[in-house]
């Protein structure tokens, strides 16, 4: 039981409140914590569970001849998954070479550590992932945008 | 779900869009009976790959499963094309 609602059944004991008034005024003292609580459970709930992975891109020739390129993907979380699982199916030893090549392009990647224990909590990190990459040299503007939602 | 529909359009310089409505449920009738057929095949080819048979059918079907709301677009100025699945 917290301070306030002792305080206000203790004032209907010693008679300074009615009953009607001490039940509105336990209700004024509780709605905003269970509202803010309300929120809270259903903003965690919408952060845990993404629906999609989006890949913007936006390209821009600033000579004019070629116009804006735009790309726009939208992969639902359970291709990912799916796509994780069927990783999981590839054979050793086209998986040893896949990582050769990943190796050979200079990227410290292991596909073997991917592994359907590990997806949830990969789709979990995905969740707070957001990645904007802006390029510009001297003819094209390039802006890459990576988000959950 | 399973895909029901897959809208492609394209755009070409013109400016013209074309939009194709293709039935996926129609393409899945008629690969079922093909896949039903081939099952024994498809069986051999996965153990000579060293694969387990029910696992591959049970991540193809949630492969398939998962193209559900799928979106790719690409715009260009001289050309667009846009493959949604629902």
């Amino acid at each position: 039981m917290n301070e306030h609602r002792r305080q206000i059944l203790q004032m209907l004991s010693d008679g300074k409140v009615s009953a009607d008034e001490a039940e509105r005024l336990i209700s004024a003292v509780e709605e905003p914590s269970a509202g803010r609580s309300s929120e809270n459970v259903s903003d965690s709930a919408a952060k845990a569970r993404p629906k999609y992975l989006r890949v913007q891109v936006d390209s821009e020739n600033d000579d004019g001849h070629e116009g804006p390129t735009k790309v726009n993907v939208r992969v639902p979380m359970q291709l990912l998954r799916a796509g994780v699982k069927l990783a999981g199916l590839i054979p050793q030893q086209a998986l040893r070479r896949a990582n050769d090549a990943i190796h050979e392009k200079g990227i410290p990647f292991d596909l073997s550590q991917i592994k359907p224990e590990n997806l949830e909590e990969l789709i979990e990190q995905l969740n707070d992932l957001s990645v904007d990459v802006d390029q510009k040299d001297h003819a094209t503007k390039v802006k890459v945008r990576v988000f959950c939602e | 779900m399973i895909p029901f529909v897959a809208v492609v359009s394209l755009r070409g310089r013109e400016s013209r869009t074309l939009r194709v409505w293709i039935p996926l449920i129609l393409l899945w009738l008629l690969l079922v009976p093909l896949v039903v057929l081939l099952s024994p095949l498809i069986f051999i080819g996965c153990l000579a790959c060293g694969l387990n048979p029910l696992r591959a059918f049970s991540v193809g079907w949630q492969i398939l499963l998962a193209l559900h709301d799928t979106e790719v677009e690409i715009e260009h100025r001289s050309a667009g094309v846009s493959i949604c699945v629902f």
